[in-house]
């Protein structure tokens, strides 16, 4: 029944791929909003890059006047390896290095934008559901970083699934550039306009008249110049002499128009290698013609020759070209932006940014439209406050809030489902015969000046209909608080409220651990929140082991070397690798060496050593945690984890002497970052789709 | 439908956009009709001499130096191909079957569309790809479905895949026949298999049992069944034996020869796991069994058909051992050998030897073009047939494989016209070919001629110098114009002032030093890496930062995969590389490594 309902965007870009997009923005908008009326699917203003300069002034005051603003990403992909999934044996910094290579790696598709205001005079909440498509293209030609992403295979056809349209993403998603990517172009532009006088004295060197056909057509163009000039000069009114015979039948034409106050010819229809024949004869031959280059910004190139009267006119003429060269490339640069003002206008405005689970949605909008993500969780989170001082996550408060937790019916906490547990007055039919109506809110859609409060139900995982979803939940979730929106004036603020202070700012990690990032930075209310006290240092990796070994068969190999109370667990990292989990330390520093020994030694010992089962082969690679960290943090990305450990370069090693737990750096980090331990995060984790790995644990 | 290409066709540009759009109806396949076409292509690829190719990928390479170029030896062009071949990913893989008789070239083209669909829910074909924004804007602009190609394109597995994906997929597999009996067993392994006998026996027993006496009711049945375990396989009566190892597989395996008669073994495995448990299936009668056999047999082949994908296809041009005709045979055959067959080989010669095993005959298009036409660009598909334009060679292109008339107005069918071109190019050249040589007719002269490995290239400004000619310079305190790079360097040091020597930049971050006299660039290199002999204005950059390379390094770079976005990092790491592990790595490959190259200074 979706895909019926689906909007009409589709047929409309295939509609515009053939007619070469010469449609115009404004019958794009009218096409799109009509239709949604005419269907009965729900009111969502798409967005894509023929109507985006026009609903980005909309877009303005309607953050400008939200309470807050929900957001939703799509992406072409979540992990770049299976391993790189969130695992059990995971540290808050390399989860986080994890997510970093996720968002690093993927591209961004679609990304749904939703201001809530509350209207007193309704006393309803209006919203503004927009759902943008935005793909990395590349619209600046100058000296172009080679853009590329990847796309995760089983997120392509989860996309394909819930009917994502691919063409109107590549066709018409709207482009962009991070902070970093304009000011990188910027500089770039600054060099590129401070050579170019350099280079083209060069290039002109270069090329020198050696083909005979070359020769022919510099002399007719030395001639048909001369004519120009001699009746430009001598003929009086120079505006009205056609240029004689350049134009006839040919393709190339050459009129006299206006160039910058000064008589030109507009030189059209020659190919690059005739036009610098033309400027070799210009230079050659005539001291007072100069030929210009042009382009525009819809990067349509124009040719002249200029007369100039004078060596000083000339030198004028050269800057006014080069200046106006620089001022339509810093435009170019300027609609390159694209997509990153929206940003830019939810980071100016400081609104309280609404997600959920959306710590890889931040990480992904820091590095798409900021800059390059940090390389450690503490600079990031020193940073990100910069640009969103507020964020709230919804999956954290219907978790950690007990009063939530117990409204949810310990359902699951994913997005939809959240939304049809908290908010069934928006799916059920029967709206208003809702018994506990009271406690409900009241959300209006609105979209291009239309307002309506009775919709149908739009289609999940598109990003303007999720961000709505998220938008109603955490509206929702504020009126069981015990937020009073009606006897409240509007300049309540959100994110100042006393209620949410305990859950701003605070994401999950990872969900599947359970680990909370705290992004404000400064207070950490220990109280509520506990440390996690996973021993790391206690943790050996081994990988490249004999294929057919299982985690219960390396954990025995280990427990008759080191005793059977030595190995506290095995986890299997992917198949060619575990974790094992020693009892102390100093297990994982002997075990190290025992291998380095029994590797260089061929001795009978090796063959009946316990140990030589693990080690059969002779590939066999082991390190300490800190270089699972440095596997991790590799931009590399092998699908199987030893591959990876051997690109990476780490070999097996031991570290002389571990970061102990106790170093007041480490105790520092591991207070920002924080573990729940409620009942009600234990019952979640179990429902939440967990990572599967095998486990044998001591019993 | 004839339309008969006059070699008049004119180079200018109007003329090459004509060509690329819908000239020829192809048959656009994708997952929905890829059943019904596959026989249709099996019968066109049999009735047909050639087999042309054309491949639309999502990348090409990701940055300026990545791409192959005229500094590249075989072996350095193999991993620049090696490494775009593992990253991107074949959306699109047109395929024309063609034979030429005289003037008369008759083709039958289709065009594919893939996607790397996980079928089975196993991680593969592929975990992920890599998109070129650029490539995919391109795509757009030609009118690319991509959501055709998303929803509908069809998926494959390598044969490599394949072969593990048996393990994996939980099918039942039939037990391979036991050709030796097994290491001696222990007294544990015979008491385990004297249990498993006996209650094989029983099981078989009641098996023959309630074969002869069919009277039971319901309830009785069942609670035999229940009492023996014994379940059903399909109509068959089956027992079902857990198993925790494959040593205890195979025992039980030996086991049940003894039973041989009417009790087939079959191998449950589940998802990387191994073997799980042994079916023991009871067969009525010997007919039965043979029923069963070849049933089996059916499922594994339809299984195959739908594991196996468009790999289908592929297989139907390896088998038929018809000559494969591309464009661009190094960057194709890379994609179609990684996705297709396997994982790529190290290096160039076992990917020669791996690839000729699948496709003994392959064309290189770009290799004959320039034999016959030395200067023009095969790229640009149009811009080399018009080129050829100076030899008289008609050739009458007969699309044979469509039903009903082309409907350019659908504006699919238009997709893979190249490969319609590329067998028009290949018959045009062979064509010429045989007019300068009457002596080359059959195809095998052709072969013997494309798989030629030495590059001549005719160009004024080309010559054949050694690769340690080569030197790479990078950390310019400034960029700089090469030509003002050169003039600096003349006056730097005595090598340059006396030697004759280029300079080209290979990106934006380092350019490379072509000396055309042996020796000197060693001179160079020494002089650098001097403290004593650095002396003047080389001194002056080099403490400014400047840092240089052999041509040792730059292949280094290569083979280690040190895919930086500029070659100077690469450079970079390959140095810091070298001095972390002295044991400079000799391998012999590395000696035998053709080092001569023909350098068309104007392509660099």
């Amino acid at each position: 029944m979706r895909r019926h309902k689906r909007w009409p965007l589709r047929p409309l870009a295939s509609a515009l791929v053939r007619s070469h997009f010469s449609s115009s923005a404004a019958e794009t908008v009218t096409v799109s909003t009509a239709t949604a009326a005419a269907t009965g699917a729900f009111p969502l203003k798409h967005v894509t890059r023929s109507n985006f300069e026009t609903t980005l002034d909309d877009l303005r005051s309607h953050v400008k006047a939200a309470d807050f603003v929900a957001i939703d990403l799509e992406m072409t992909g979540v992990t770049s390896a299976p391993w790189r999934d969130s695992l059990e044996f995971d540290r808050y910094d390399v989860r986080y290095l994890k997510v970093k290579d996720s968002a690093e790696k993927f591209a961004v598709v679609q990304f749904g934008v939703c201001p809530f205001r509350w209207d007193s005079s309704t006393q309803s909440f209006v919203s503004h559901p927009h759902n943008f498509f935005i793909f990395p293209r590349q619209e600046l030609t100058f000296d172009p970083p080679a853009h590329e992403f990847l796309c995760q295979t089983t997120s392509m056809d989860f996309l394909a699934k819930y009917q994502f349209d691919f063409n109107a993403c590549i066709h018409e998603g709207i482009s962009y550039l991070s902070r970093r990517q304009e000011e990188e172009a910027s500089k770039r532009l600054e060099t590129l306009y401070d050579e170019e006088g350099v280079d083209s004295v060069v290039e002109t060197e270069d090329l020198k008249l050696v083909r005979l056909a070359d020769l022919l057509f510099s002399e007719r163009m030395k001639k048909k110049l001369n004519a120009w000039r001699s009746e430009l000069l001598h003929g009086g009114n120079a505006s009205s002499v056609e240029s004689p015979g350049i134009s006839n039948g040919s393709t190339q034409s050459a009129e006299t128009v206006f160039y910058h106050m000064r008589p030109a010819l507009s030189l059209k229809g020659f190919t690059s290698h005739q036009l610098k024949v033309i400027k070799l004869v210009l230079d050659k031959h005539f001291g007072d013609l100069v030929y210009i280059h042009t382009s525009d910004k819809s990067s349509c190139s124009q040719d002249f020759v200029v007369y100039t009267d004078s060596e000083s006119d000339k030198e004028n003429l050269m800057k006014e070209a080069k200046d106006e060269r620089k001022r339509v490339a810093e435009t170019k640069i300027q609609s390159a932006i694209g997509f990153r003002q929206v940003i830019d206008l939810l980071s100016s405005e400081k609104k309280l940014i609404v997600g959920h689970n959306c710590f890889l949605d931040i990480a992904h909008v820091y590095s798409k439209f900021v800059g390059p993500l940090p390389s450690t969780p503490e600079k990031f989170v020193a940073s990100i406050n910069n640009h969103f001082p507020f964020i709230v996550d919804t999956k954290i408060l219907l978790n950690v809030n007990p009063m939530l937790h117990q409204r949810m019916k310990k359902s699951s906490t994913s997005l939809s489902s959240a939304f049809s547990s908290l908010c069934p007055q928006f799916e059920s039919s029967s709206r208003r015969s809702d018994s506990i109506l009271q406690q409900r809110v009241e959300i209006d859609v609105e979209v291009d000046n239309v307002r309506c409060s009775n919709w149908n139900a739009g289609a999940k995982h598109e990003a303007g209909y999720d961000a709505f979803m998220t938008g109603c939940i955490f509206a929702q979730a504020c009126s069981h608080l015990g937020f009073d929106f009606k006897h409240h004036s509007q300049s309540e603020n959100f994110a100042q409220n006393e209620k949410l202070d305990k859950y701003i700012n605070r994401l999950y990690l990872s969900w599947a651990r359970g680990d909370i990032i705290d992004l404000g930075t400064g207070h950490s209310n220990a109280e509520n929140w506990r440390v996690s006290k996973f021993k790391y240092e206690n943790i050996v990796l081994i990988w490249n082991f004999p294929q057919k070994l299982k985690a219960r068969e390396i954990k025995e190999c280990l427990c008759k070397a080191f005793g059977s109370t030595s190995v506290t667990s095995v986890y299997h990292l992917d198949n060619t690798a575990v974790f094992v989990l020693f009892k102390n330390s100093e297990l994982v520093s002997n075990f190290l060496k025992l291998k380095q020994q029994l590797e260089s030694d061929d001795g009978p010992v090796t063959i009946i050593h316990p140990l030589s089962k693990i080690l059969e082969g002779g590939t066999t690679g082991a390190a300490d945690y800190e270089a699972y960290k440095e596997i991790c943090s590799s931009n590399i990305s092998k699908i199987l984890f030893s591959d990876q450990a051997e690109t990476v370069g780490v070999r097996s090693r031991t570290r002389p002497d571990p970061i102990g737990p106790t170093s007041p750096e480490t105790e520092r980090i591991e207070k920002m970052v924080a573990v729940t331990n409620s009942a009600s995060d234990l019952i979640d984790a179990f429902l939440a789709n967990r990572v599967e790995v095998e486990a044998a644990r001591t019993s | 439908m004839q339309r008969r290409f006059l070699s008049s066709v004119s180079a200018s540009a109007g003329n090459s956009k004509a060509l690329t759009h819908g000239r020829w109806s192809v048959k656009q396949v994708k997952k929905s009709n890829f059943k019904s076409a596959l026989d249709e292509i099996r019968t066109s690829i049999d009735s047909s001499d050639f087999v042309a190719l054309s491949l639309q990928n999502t990348g090409s390479y990701a940055a300026a130096w990545h791409r192959v170029s005229a500094i590249d030896t075989s072996h350095t062009s193999y991993f620049k191909a090696k490494y775009a071949a593992e990253r991107y990913q074949i959306l699109q893989f047109a395929l024309c079957p063609f034979s030429l008789s005289g003037p008369k070239l008759t083709v039958h083209p289709y065009n594919f569309y893939l996607f790397p669909r996980d079928e089975l829910k196993l991680g593969m074909p592929s975990y992920s790809f890599s998109c070129q924004a650029s490539r995919l804007t391109a795509m757009a602009r030609e009118g690319f479905d991509f959501n055709t190609c998303i929803y509908e394109g069809i998926s494959y597995l390598s044969r490599e895949q394949e072969s593990a994906s048996k393990f994996l997929s939980g099918n039942p597999i039939l037990a391979e026949p036991i050709a030796a009996p097994s290491s001696p067993s222990t007294v544990a392994d015979a008491v385990f298999v004297g249990r498993i006998r006996s209650r094989v026996k029983n099981w078989r027993q009641s098996c023959l049992d309630s074969r002869s006496k069919t009277g039971d009711d319901d309830l009785v049945s069942s609670l035999r069944k229940l009492v023996l375990g014994s379940e059903q396989y399909g109509s068959r009566l089956c027992l079902t034996i857990d198993v925790c190892s494959e040593r205890q597989a195979q025992l039980i395996l030996e086991m049940l020869t003894e039973f041989a008669d009417d009790v087939v073994p079959l191998l449950m495995a589940s998802k990387g796991r191994g073997t799980q448990a042994i079916r023991a299936v009871f067969m009525s009668s010997k007919e039965d069994m043979d029923l069963f056999k070849r049933e089996l047999q059916d499922l594994e082949n339809e299984d195959n058909m739908r594991v196996r994908g468009f790999r289908e296809v592929i297989d139907l041009i390896s088998s038929s051992q018809k000559p494969v005709v591309s464009q661009n045979y190094l960057s194709d055959f890379t994609s179609i050998h990684a996705k297709f067959l396997g994982p790529l080989p190290s290096n160039v010669d076992d990917f020669s030897s791996s690839l000729s095993s699948a496709f003994p005959n392959v064309v290189d298009l770009s290799q004959l073009m320039k034999e016959i036409s030395p200067l023009s660009n095969i790229s640009n598909l149009p811009a080399a047939m018009s080129s050829l334009n100076r030899f008289f060679a008609p050739v009458d292109v007969e699309v044979a494989n469509q039903g009903s008339l082309l409907k350019l107005d659908e504006g699919h069918e238009k997709h893979g016209q190249n490969v319609v071109m590329t067998s028009q190019l290949f018959a045009k050249l062979s064509t010429i070919q045989r007019s300068h040589q009457s002596s080359v007719q059959s195809n095998e002269d052709l072969q013997a001629l494309a798989s030629d490995e030495n590059v001549k290239v005719w160009s004024k400004n080309s010559r054949k110098v050694s690769s340690e000619n080569l030197v790479f310079i990078w950390g310019l305190a400034k960029k700089v114009t090469a030509s003002m790079l050169k003039s600096v360097l003349q006056k730097s040091h005595d090598v340059f002032a006396t030697q004759k020597f280029d300079v080209k930049y290979l990106d934006r971050s380092c350019a490379v030093v072509v000396f055309w006299e042996k020796g000197s660039s060693e001179t160079f290199l020494s002089a650098v890496n001097d403290e004593e002999k650095l002396v003047g204005s080389l001194r002056e950059m080099v403490a400014e930062g400047l840092r240089v390379a052999g041509y040792e390094s730059y292949k280094r770079a290569c083979r280690l995969g040190f895919w930086e976005a500029d070659l100077a990092d690469s450079l970079d790491r390959t140095l810091e590389s070298l001095d972390a592990d002295s044991d400079a790595d000799t391998r012999p490959s590395d000696i035998s490594w053709t080092s001569e190259l023909a350098i068309n200074f104007d392509e660099l």
